[in-house]
C-alpha cells in the first residue's frame, strides 16, 4: 500500500514538473505580452499560384507551361488570443500576384471580340493565357496554437482588386494543329500558326470582378523570438468573371500560395 | 521546415496535372477528302489527279468531272473523314444507310449522291453531295456581265455565278475571308459588291474595293483587302495563315485564249499604304485586270496550280495579257505615281492581248493540259496587302476571245 502511495506521489510531481517545463515553452513562444494578449505580424512572402477553371475542363488536353508573374505579398495581421491555445487575427495582405500558362486545347470555346468586331468559335491547338491582378486580401482567421512553435490558422478572406489584367493568345500546337471552327464545330476552319497568332480581345479584363471570396488556411512557426516562418494557401471560391461574360465558358478561381518570413510581436 | 514548403511548392504543378480530364469524344464530321478509284483514270478524266479531291472545310458540293463521252457507273469511293465520324449514303429510298470505305457508288447518268457525316460524338453532322459530271463542251470564248449574282447562305456577301467551265461555276473573291476579319460588316460594306444598273450599258456590274479589315486585320497584320475576282479556288481555311496560298487560281480550258475585252473604270484611294499600314508617299495604286494560260501538270504529272505567290510569274505560264504596269530591271513591280493602266473614272473598253511565250501543245490543249485565269483586283500590290484603302475597280462586259 504505502509502495504505491510512493509511485502515486513519484508520477504527481514529474508529471507536474513536465508540466511546468511545457508551460514554460508556452509562455516564451507565445506573444509577447502574455499567453492571452494581443499582438500583431507583420508578413514579406513570395506568392506563387494560378487562375484555374476547377475541375480542369475536358478541353484542356496538357499543360505545357507555366511560369509565375509577380509573386510578392506584403501584409500585417493584428491578433488576440482568448485562450492558451485559441484566438482570432485580422490582417490586410497586399499583393501582386499572376501566371503565364500554355495549354494544349481541343474544341476550347474562345470568344475573339473588339470594338464590336467578333469571331467566336472552337479552338484546338495551342492556347495561351496571361494574368496578373495586384490587390489586398482581408483575412479573418481563428489561430489554433498546435504547440508552443506551431500555430496554425482558417477562415475566410475578401480580395479587391485595384488592377488586373488577362491576356492570351491561339496558335498551333507543337504538332502543327492550331484551327478555329467558326461558330460551331461544323462551320468554317482558320488555321492559326504561331507566326500569326491570333490574340483575345484587350477588353477580357473588363469583364473581370473586382472583389473575390474565398478561405484562407496557413500555419506559422516561430523560428525566433520575434521571427516567424509562415506559409499559407488562398483558396478562391468565387468566380472571377461576372456571370453575363460569354467568352470564357466556365467558371475560373484563383488559387495561390504564399511562403514567406514573418515578424512577431 | 523546408521540406513542407517544398512538398507545398511541388504540389502546385501536380494538381494541374493530375486534373487533366479525360478527352471528349470529336465534335467535327467533315470529309477531308475522297477519291474514287478506276482501272484507267484518262479513260474519264483528263488527268489521273483528278479521281482525287482534297476538301477544305467550306465545301460540302463535290464535283468530279469527266470527259463529255465517258459514263461511270459503280465506282469504289474512299472517303477520309474526321477521326471516329461516321459516314452514310442515302440510298434510292431516301434512307441513310452505313457506308464502308471502298463501296461502290452509282454516279451514272450525273446523279447526285447525298452523303452525311456524324461527328464520333454523334451531336454534329455534315451533309455532302458528290456528283460526277460530264463536261459540257465550250467554243471557247466566254461573255462575262457579272449580272448573275446572290447573297451566300449566311446572307453576309455576295456570291457570283462564273461560266461552267469554271471550277465550280462560281467566281472566287476575298470575300470569304474578309467575314472572318471583319463579322460585322454588311453585304455592302465587302470589297467584292455588285453595282446594281452601274455598268456603262445600264445594267449590273462588278465593283471591287480596297477595304480596311479592321482591329482583326491588324491584329493578324493584313491591314487591308483588296477587291478581287478571280477564277478557281479560294481556301479560306488558309486564308490567315497563308494568305497568299489560299487564293489559288485558274481552271482547266481547252482553247487558246487570245484577247481579253473589258470595261473598266478606276479610282484610286487616298493614300497608298505599306504592309504595317505606313503611308507610302509618291505612289499611287494601280488596279489590275489579267489572262493567264498556265500548263497544269508538271514534269512527273502532278497537278499544278498557281497561287498568289505566282499568279503572273510562275514559270508554268505559257501566255499572259495584263493592264500595262511599270516593272523593275529585274522584273519586279515597280511603284509609281505615274501609272500607265490608262483606266480612268469613266467607262472604257479595253483590250488586252494574250502574248505567248511558249508554243502551245494542241494535244495538251485538248486534253486540258492547260488552265486559264481570268483576274481583277483593285489594288494591284493587294496580295501583299498594299494599296490605297479606297480604291474602287468596276468592271463589266468581258469577254474572251479564243483562237
Amino acid at each position: 500500500m504505502k509502495r504505491i502511495l510512493y509511485i502515486f506521489t513519484f508520477l504527481f510531481v514529474s508529471t507536474t514538473s513536465v508540466f511546468a517545463q511545457q508551460e514554460d515553452a508556452w509562455q516564451k513562444w507565445g506573444p509577447t505580452k502574455g499567453l492571452k494578449a494581443g499582438g500583431f505580424i507583420a508578413r514579406v512572402g513570395y506568392v506563387i499560384g494560378g487562375t484555374t477553371p476547377l475541375p480542369l475542363p475536358a478541353e484542356i488536353r496538357k499543360i505545357s507551361g507555366f511560369s509565375p508573374r509577380g509573386g510578392v505579398s506584403l501584409g500585417i495581421d493584428g491578433y488576440r488570443m482568448f485562450s492558451k491555445r485559441w484566438g482570432v487575427s485580422m490582417g490586410a495582405h497586399f499583393f501582386w500576384e499572376g501566371f503565364d500558362t500554355k495549354a494544349d486545347v481541343k474544341n476550347y470555346y474562345v470568344w475573339l471580340e473588339q470594338e464590336g468586331e467578333i469571331t467566336k468559335g472552337y479552338f484546338t491547338g495551342t492556347n495561351a493565357t496571361s494574368t496578373e491582378m495586384w490587390g489586398v486580401t482581408l483575412p479573418i482567421q481563428a489561430t489554433f496554437r498546435i504547440s508552443p512553435r506551431w500555430n496554425v490558422s482558417a477562415g475566410p478572406y475578401l480580395s479587391y482588386y485595384f488592377r488586373q489584367t488577362f491576356t492570351g493568345e491561339v496558335y498551333d500546337n507543337s504538332d502543327g494543329v492550331g484551327y478555329l471552327r467558326e461558330d460551331n464545330p461544323t462551320g468554317t476552319k482558320i488555321f492559326m500558326t504561331r507566326e500569326n497568332p491570333t490574340p483575345y480581345p484587350e477588353s477580357f479584363a473588363d469583364n473581370m470582378l473586382p472583389l473575390n471570396v474565398g478561405v484562407e488556411v496557413g500555419f506559422d512557426w516561430k523560428a525566433t523570438k520575434h521571427m516567424n516562418v509562415f506559409g499559407l494557401v488562398d483558396w478562391g471560391l468565387s468566380n472571377i468573371w461576372r456571370a453575363e461574360f460569354e467568352a470564357i465558358s466556365f467558371r475560373m478561381f484563383p488559387i495561390y500560395a504564399t511562403i514567406g518570413a514573418a515578424y512577431r510581436y | 521546415m523546408n521540406k513542407t514548403f517544398i512538398a507545398v511548392l511541388a504540389a502546385l504543378p501536380l494538381f494541374f496535372i493530375s486534373c487533366i480530364q479525360e478527352e471528349m469524344e470529336n465534335t467535327e464530321c467533315d470529309i477531308e477528302s475522297i477519291s474514287l478509284h478506276l482501272d484507267k483514270p484518262t479513260d474519264f478524266f483528263y488527268h489521273d489527279y483528278d479521281t482525287a479531291q482534297t476538301i477544305i472545310s467550306a465545301k460540302t458540293n463535290i464535283v468530279f468531272i469527266i470527259r463529255s463521252y465517258a459514263n461511270v457507273k459503280n465506282v469504289p469511293t474512299t472517303l477520309r473523314v474526321t477521326e471516329g465520324a461516321s459516314i452514310y449514303l442515302k440510298n434510292e429510298n431516301g434512307t441513310d444507310e452505313l457506308f464502308r470505305n471502298g463501296s461502290a457508288v452509282d454516279y451514272s447518268d450525273e446523279k447526285v449522291r447525298h452523303f452525311h457525316i456524324v461527328s464520333e460524338d454523334r451531336v454534329w453532322s455534315r451533309d455532302y453531295t458528290v456528283a460526277v459530271v460530264r463536261e459540257k463542251p465550250s467554243e471557247g470564248n466566254l461573255k462575262i456581265d457579272f449580272e448573275e449574282y446572290t447573297l451566300e447562305p449566311g446572307g453576309k456577301y455576295y456570291v457570283w455565278t462564273a461560266p461552267e467551265i469554271f471550277t465550280d461555276g462560281t467566281w472566287k473573291n476575298g470575300n470569304p475571308g474578309f467575314k472572318i476579319s471583319k463579322s460585322s460588316a454588311k453585304p455592302m460594306d465587302y470589297p467584292s459588291t455588285p453595282v446594281m444598273g452601274g455598268g456603262p450599258d445600264g445594267s449590273d456590274c462588278l465593283k471591287l474595293e480596297t477595304c480596311d479589315t479592321g482591329p482583326f486585320g491588324q491584329m493578324v497584320n493584313m491591314r487591308l483587302a483588296s477587291g478581287s475576282m478571280f477564277n478557281g479556288v479560294f481556301d479560306v481555311d488558309n486564308a490567315i495563315k497563308n494568305a497568299l496560298k489560299a487564293t489559288m487560281f485558274g481552271s482547266p480550258f481547252a482553247h487558246k485564249p487570245m484577247q481579253m475585252r473589258v470595261w473598266l473604270r478606276f479610282e484610286k484611294g487616298n493614300t497608298y499604304q505599306d504592309r504595317s499600314g505606313k503611308p507610302v508617299t509618291g505612289v499611287v495604286d494601280e488596279p489590275d485586270a489579267y489572262v493567264v494560260l498556265y500548263r497544269n501538270e508538271d514534269a512527273s504529272g502532278n497537278k499544278v496550280m498557281l497561287d498568289g505567290n505566282d499568279v503572273l510569274s510562275s514559270p508554268h505560264i505559257v501566255g499572259l495579257g495584263r493592264l500595262p504596269h511599270y516593272y523593275n530591271a529585274d522584273g519586279s513591280d515597280q511603284l509609281t505615281n505615274n501609272p500607265i493602266h490608262g483606266v480612268t473614272g469613266e467607262w472604257q473598253e479595253f483590250v488586252i492581248p494574250v502574248e505567248y511565250r511558249s508554243e502551245i501543245d494542241p494535244t495538251v490543249l485538248a486534253n486540258k493540259g492547260y488552265s486559264l485565269i481570268i483576274g481583277f483586283a483593285s489594288s494591284w500590290q493587294g496580295a501583299h496587302f498594299k494599296g490605297a484603302i479606297g480604291s474602287k475597280l468596276l468592271i463589266d462586259n468581258v469577254q474572251l476571245y479564243c483562237e
